[in-house]
């Protein structure tokens, strides 16, 4: 006992350097990167605008937009939780930032965990039952809707389900400004929730099908799933309770990763259907060059990475215990 | 078997059910003239106040709903807004604004001549680009309700860039504001306008507004006024979720199916070709000449735009302009000529049919990247149709691709060839001339900064200092002529411009007359909702 907790203390102080230098490094990168971008705020908001400057005019926006504090102030600042105020708006940028999330994790979370429920179910069921009808067509079918891009399917979805038959609004998270009851209002986000998120759960449910069943398909072959069905266990209990569980690793992993990549990762159906977004907003920064948010949007992105993939170490030890007992 | 089908079938069902569910409710109520919304692609042009709006045409016209000006247009020209009538004296130098009576700002007081003079006094100390007043010496209340503004010289473009285009903030709010971009207070948004503003959403793209209804020309039309986000107008307008939208021309004829109104705008924005004239080749006019001749503007209009557009005058200004000159020297597409001019410069045709000069082949570079139009992004092929075109000619082309951004700063620091560009601003005053030709304007990406032939700066000076329509309109004629002999840029075509609204909430909107403002090509005046 005592050794094995002096052998995991080292460990996991390790894991926390690692882990801590890996973002000391994102932020670095967050405050230089966008720095690199050819082109600065002035010139994007006003060169094409239908405002002509003066070289004098010109000089005293960029001193009034521009502000090189250095990293070191930067750090300082993102210590104090002082994310700086947006070039466009003028505004903080935590304001911009927070009035954008709930739509990301309402749009992003949803279609990642309903895709990841039914992907899993569905890739389960399927290599139970290999070289059935079933399941050559739910993988043949599967591989297909796996090769549609978001694009094809978001567009599909809003000519068929909001311009002909118009059971759905073509764009927007809710009704803006519309005066309903707290009912009708979840009623109407819901309303508008369904076209982008029918096309992210088309876009993320294949891949975890196909993940779930080459990963099922080999572990059901292993000796532990035999002792289970010849203890006479029920057969959805080996299923789920012996065999899914152990491959399950790699879609929750996979999940991990989306989460992880979830500030950027609706970009495409954010546009087509104007749903408001993290990636949106984020999009719209990089095209005026607003490099105080270009650069919170990056870090908190890059941070976000770095906490789920530790947050997965745990989750595998919990999911599979050799992965504890490995070292 | 059955297991598995049975479970796949619930998670699909699970879905649909919510799908069904969501699709039984409706939206909210719509009763007629309760409210009209707006559809944009973009969404965000920034706070509604003359500080805060993006330097955009759409930013414009966010503000102009809250704050009036002393004069306005509609689709017919001047008409009065804040001022009741306006003269000019040539002997003093000065505009007489006599202004309306009883007008109030959103917080219930009430405006006064003061409030101009503050104004003006205001913009001078710190600038809003939409208004230059360095040509203002100063402004003072004369009697009860009338304000004199006094000019340092004479200036015609006044009416519109002044007049026409500042709003009038209230001085109790702003004469304590030391810095107007950072003040985001809710008072930095009472005007005088129509609509008082309640909300924008910047994630979200929208804005709502709500009709004054004290407003001095009675109570606006529709009782809320909503700008949403909606990138795909066509749609929007088809299921009713607005009211009135920016369209392409192809989308025409679905809408006018429907029932909606379709209006066309005059030809005031074009796409031209940027040339740095700095270096050579460029450099000489008869090369410039030579590209002209090389460009076919209607095979771009017909393969690019589908037809819809029409060929741009080479003098800028747009022909549909009171100002037009129609004698201004034009290039037909003539590849037979613009080879001759090339060998007139000393080029010699290869076997490979293109040019080279000294053992030095003939090569350019065409930067193109997406255009906001009227505040839509609008993607095109114009690049790759002028590649070809003057690759046909015997002029090797390398064609980039770049975001807007990246275009702009290459094209501001002179790091380009050709860059393929447009602007609007063509239908309202000719000072437009000015900011897209004199070299002084440097901040411009669409400005040819062009200050090589002493005699066009001239005369675009004195254009601007000439307050009688008939000399200034031959000045600018001569103008004219001189840029399209130069070709420091090239106008290639005008888009054909649409919006779309539905008729059944009994608004008309219309163009304006000029554009909005400075020549803003938006179908959206305030006076469609008030008058």
């Amino acid at each position: 006992m005592i050794s094995n907790l002096r052998r995991s203390v080292p460990s996991r102080l390790g894991l926390v350097i690692t882990f801590g230098l890996a973002a000391l490094a994102m932020i670095y990168l967050s405050y230089s990167l966008p720095r690199l971008l050819p082109g600065d705020f002035v010139t994007t908001m006003y060169s094409s605008s239908n405002v002509t400057l003066t070289a004098e005019q010109e000089a005293a926006l960029r001193a009034y937009y521009t502000e090189e504090p250095g990293f070191g102030h930067y750090l300082v600042k993102l210590f104090r939780l002082d994310w700086g105020f947006s070039y466009a708006f003028l505004t903080p940028i935590s304001t911009l930032f927070f009035s954008a999330l709930p739509w990301t994790l309402l749009l992003l979370g949803t279609a990642n965990v309903i895709s990841m429920i039914i992907g899993f179910v569905s890739g389960v069921e399927a290599a139970w039952r290999p070289n059935s009808r079933l399941e050559k067509g739910m993988v043949g079918g599967m591989t297909i809707i796996e090769g549609i891009p978001e694009i094809s399917t978001g567009v599909i979805l809003l000519v068929v389900f909001a311009l002909k038959l118009q059971w759905f609004p073509a764009a927007g998270g809710e009704t803006a400004y519309a005066e309903l009851s707290l009912y009708a209002w979840f009623a109407d986000v819901g309303h508008h929730l369904a076209l982008p998120l029918a096309t992210l759960v088309l876009a993320y449910f294949p891949g975890n099908f196909l993940l779930t069943r080459n990963s099922m398909m080999m572990v059901i072959k292993a000796p532990f799933v035999t002792t289970a069905r010849a203890k006479g266990l029920c057969a959805r209990r080996v299923r789920y309770g012996h065999a899914a569980r152990n491959a399950l690793l790699p879609l929750v992993t996979r999940f991990g990763l989306r989460l992880a990549f979830m500030v950027t990762g609706a970009l495409v159906v954010e546009t087509i259907f104007s749903y408001p977004g993290l990636g949106t907003v984020l999009f719209n920064a990089i095209q005026v060059r607003d490099v105080p948010v270009i650069q919170a949007i990056v870090l908190v992105s890059s941070l976000m990475v770095l906490m789920i993939i530790l947050g997965l170490e745990v989750v595998y030890r919990m999911i599979d215990p050799r992965i504890a007992n490995a070292h | 078997m059955k297991l598995c089908t049975k479970m796949i079938c619930k998670s699909f069902l699970l879905l649909v059910i919510m799908v069904a569910f969501m699709g039984t409710t409706g939206h909210a109520a719509q009763t007629r003239i309760k409210e009209i919304r707006i559809a944009d692609s973009k969404g965000d042009w920034g706070y509604p106040n003359p500080y805060r709006h993006y330097p955009r045409g759409p930013g414009y016209i966010r503000m102009s709903w809250v704050f009036d000006t002393l004069v306005w247009k509609d689709d017919k020209g001047y008409i009065p807004a804040l001022a009741k009538k306006w003269t000019y004296n040539p002997k003093l130098l000065s505009f007489t604004f006599e202004l309306r009576e009883g007008v109030k700002w959103h917080d219930g007081r009430a405006f006064s001549a003061e409030d101009v003079v503050f104004t003006i006094d205001y913009f001078k100390k710190h600038p809003y680009g939409f208004v230059p007043v360095e040509s203002v010496s100063g402004a003072e209340v004369m009697g009860k309700n009338s304000v004199v503004i006094t000019l340092t010289k004479p200036y015609a473009p006044f009416l519109a860039y002044v007049g026409g285009t500042m709003p009038i903030l209230p001085r109790h709010i702003w004469q304590n504001v030391a810095d107007p971009r950072k003040y985001s207070d809710p008072k930095a948004f009472i005007g005088c306008g129509p609509y008082k503003f309640i909300d924008f959403n910047k994630a979200k793209g929208t804005y709502l507004y709500k009709a004054f209804k004290d407003y001095y020309h009675g109570i606006p039309k529709a009782e809320r006024l909503i700008y949403v986000k909606a990138g795909k107008p066509l749609m929007s307008l088809s299921t009713g979720e607005v009211d009135l939208a920016n369209i392409k021309p192809d989308m025409a004829k679905p809408l006018e199916k429907k029932g909606m109104v379709i209006i066309k705008n005059l030809r005031g924005w074009n796409k031209k070709l940027m040339i740095n004239h700095k270096k050579p080749p460029f450099n000489n006019r008869r090369f410039r000449q030579a590209l002209a001749h090389a460009i076919n503007q209607r095979e771009i209009i017909d393969k690019a735009h589908r037809g819809f557009g029409s060929r741009a005058s080479f003098g800028l200004l747009s022909p549909d302009h009171e100002f037009y000159n129609p004698n201004t020297p034009t290039y037909a597409h003539n590849p037979a000529k613009a080879r001759q001019i090339l060998e007139t410069l000393g080029y010699v045709k290869g076997s490979d049919g293109f040019y080279a000069k000294d053992g030095e082949p003939l090569k350019v570079g065409i930067m193109a990247s997406n255009i906001t139009e009227a505040g839509e992004s609008v993607a095109d092929r114009d690049g790759e149709v002028i590649k070809r075109q003057l690759e046909a000619v015997g002029i090797h082309v390398n064609l980039v691709n770049l975001e807007q951004a990246t275009t702009d700063g290459r094209v501001k620091k002179w790091d380009f060839d050709l860059a393929i560009s447009g602007h609007g601003g063509l239908l309202g005053d000719a000072r437009i001339l000015n900011r897209m030709i004199n070299p002084k304007f440097t901040g411009s990406v669409n400005s040819a900064r062009f200050g090589e032939n002493k005699q066009l700066i001239r005369l675009l000076r004195l254009q601007i200092a000439e307050m009688d329509t008939a000399k200034r309109k031959a000045l600018v004629y001569k103008i004219q002529e001189i840029y399209a002999d130069e070709l420091p840029a090239i106008s290639l075509y005008y888009p054909t411009s649409m919006a779309a609204y539905n008729p059944k909430k009994g608004i008309r909107w219309y163009y304006t007359k000029g554009g909005i403002s400075l020549g803003i090509p938006i179908a959206q005046n305030k006076m469609s909702l008030v008058r």
